[in-house]
């Protein structure tokens, strides 16, 4: 993990991606207790390509440096890696407010919980439903902030049928 | 937490021991809980492995015992 960790930051170092945060079950785990996943989410700024928003590039790259696709993925020294350009406004407001902190001594970004919060709550699956749970019973939430996302991204109405 | 105060004693204490242990594994240090995902892989990929393409352990023991 660590060094998947330091490949993604080289990666960004380098330019070959913008501004990086992971997201999904593995930011989750964050705070919350471990939970199943078999893929490392990270949510990435783009460079738009002739109007158009594309992982090539970053593929390309990432072959160039040996690591090989799998499926949806990118095995980076032993991690699925799977990269999700940020496509909504929700998702560019919760990577612009990603957190950085370490990994042992390794600096990486995560998504802030109130913003994995409101992500579920917009995917809105039934794991989605479950990982909110999850948040609500073990993470230390700032219910201020995470109402604010909510308003802001038209969520409070799901939010509302999801915790009454 | 009410509900499962209404139950027997016994199982109100279970279940009260549950949420204790699972509020200690959520304040474990984050590589800590990483390895954690990794013993759950290990668990799951046998059941998995035929149905879900993607279930793999990921191969991280080396480099995060460097």
């Amino acid at each position: 993990m660590r060094k998947a960790l330091e490949a993604l930051n080289s990666l960004e170092r380098e330019g070959v991606l913008g501004r990086y945060a992971v997201g999904g079950a593995t930011a989750a785990t964050f705070y919350i207790e471990p939970v199943l996943t078999f893929d490392l989410d990270v949510f990435v700024a783009l460079p738009f390509k002739e109007g158009l928003l594309t992982l090539a590039p970053l593929y390309d790259a990432l072959r160039d440096r040996g690591y090989q696709e799998a499926g949806e993925c990118v095995d980076i020294e032993g991690v699925p890696v799977q990269f999700l350009p940020v496509y909504n406004p929700l998702l560019e407001e919760a990577l612009a407010e990603a957190v950085d902190v370490l990994y042992e001594a390794t600096p990486t970004r995560v998504l802030r919980a109130e913003h994995l919060v409101a992500i579920c709550v917009q995917t809105g699956r039934e794991k989605d439903r479950e990982r909110v749970r999850l948040f609500r019973a073990e993470a230390d939430l700032d219910m201020d902030r995470l109402l604010g996302i909510l308003g802001r991204h038209n969520l409070e109405e799901k939010w509302r049928q999801w915790t009454s | 937490m009410a509900a499962v105060d209404e139950l027997a004693p016994e199982i109100a204490r279970l279940f009260h021991a549950k949420e204790e242990r699972r509020r200690k594994l959520a304040a474990l240090p984050w590589p800590d809980k990483v390895r954690a995902v990794v013993t759950l892989q290990r668990m799951a990929v046998p059941l998995l492995k035929n149905r879900d393409p993607r279930a793999q352990v990921w191969r991280i023991e080396e480099d995060d015992r460097d």
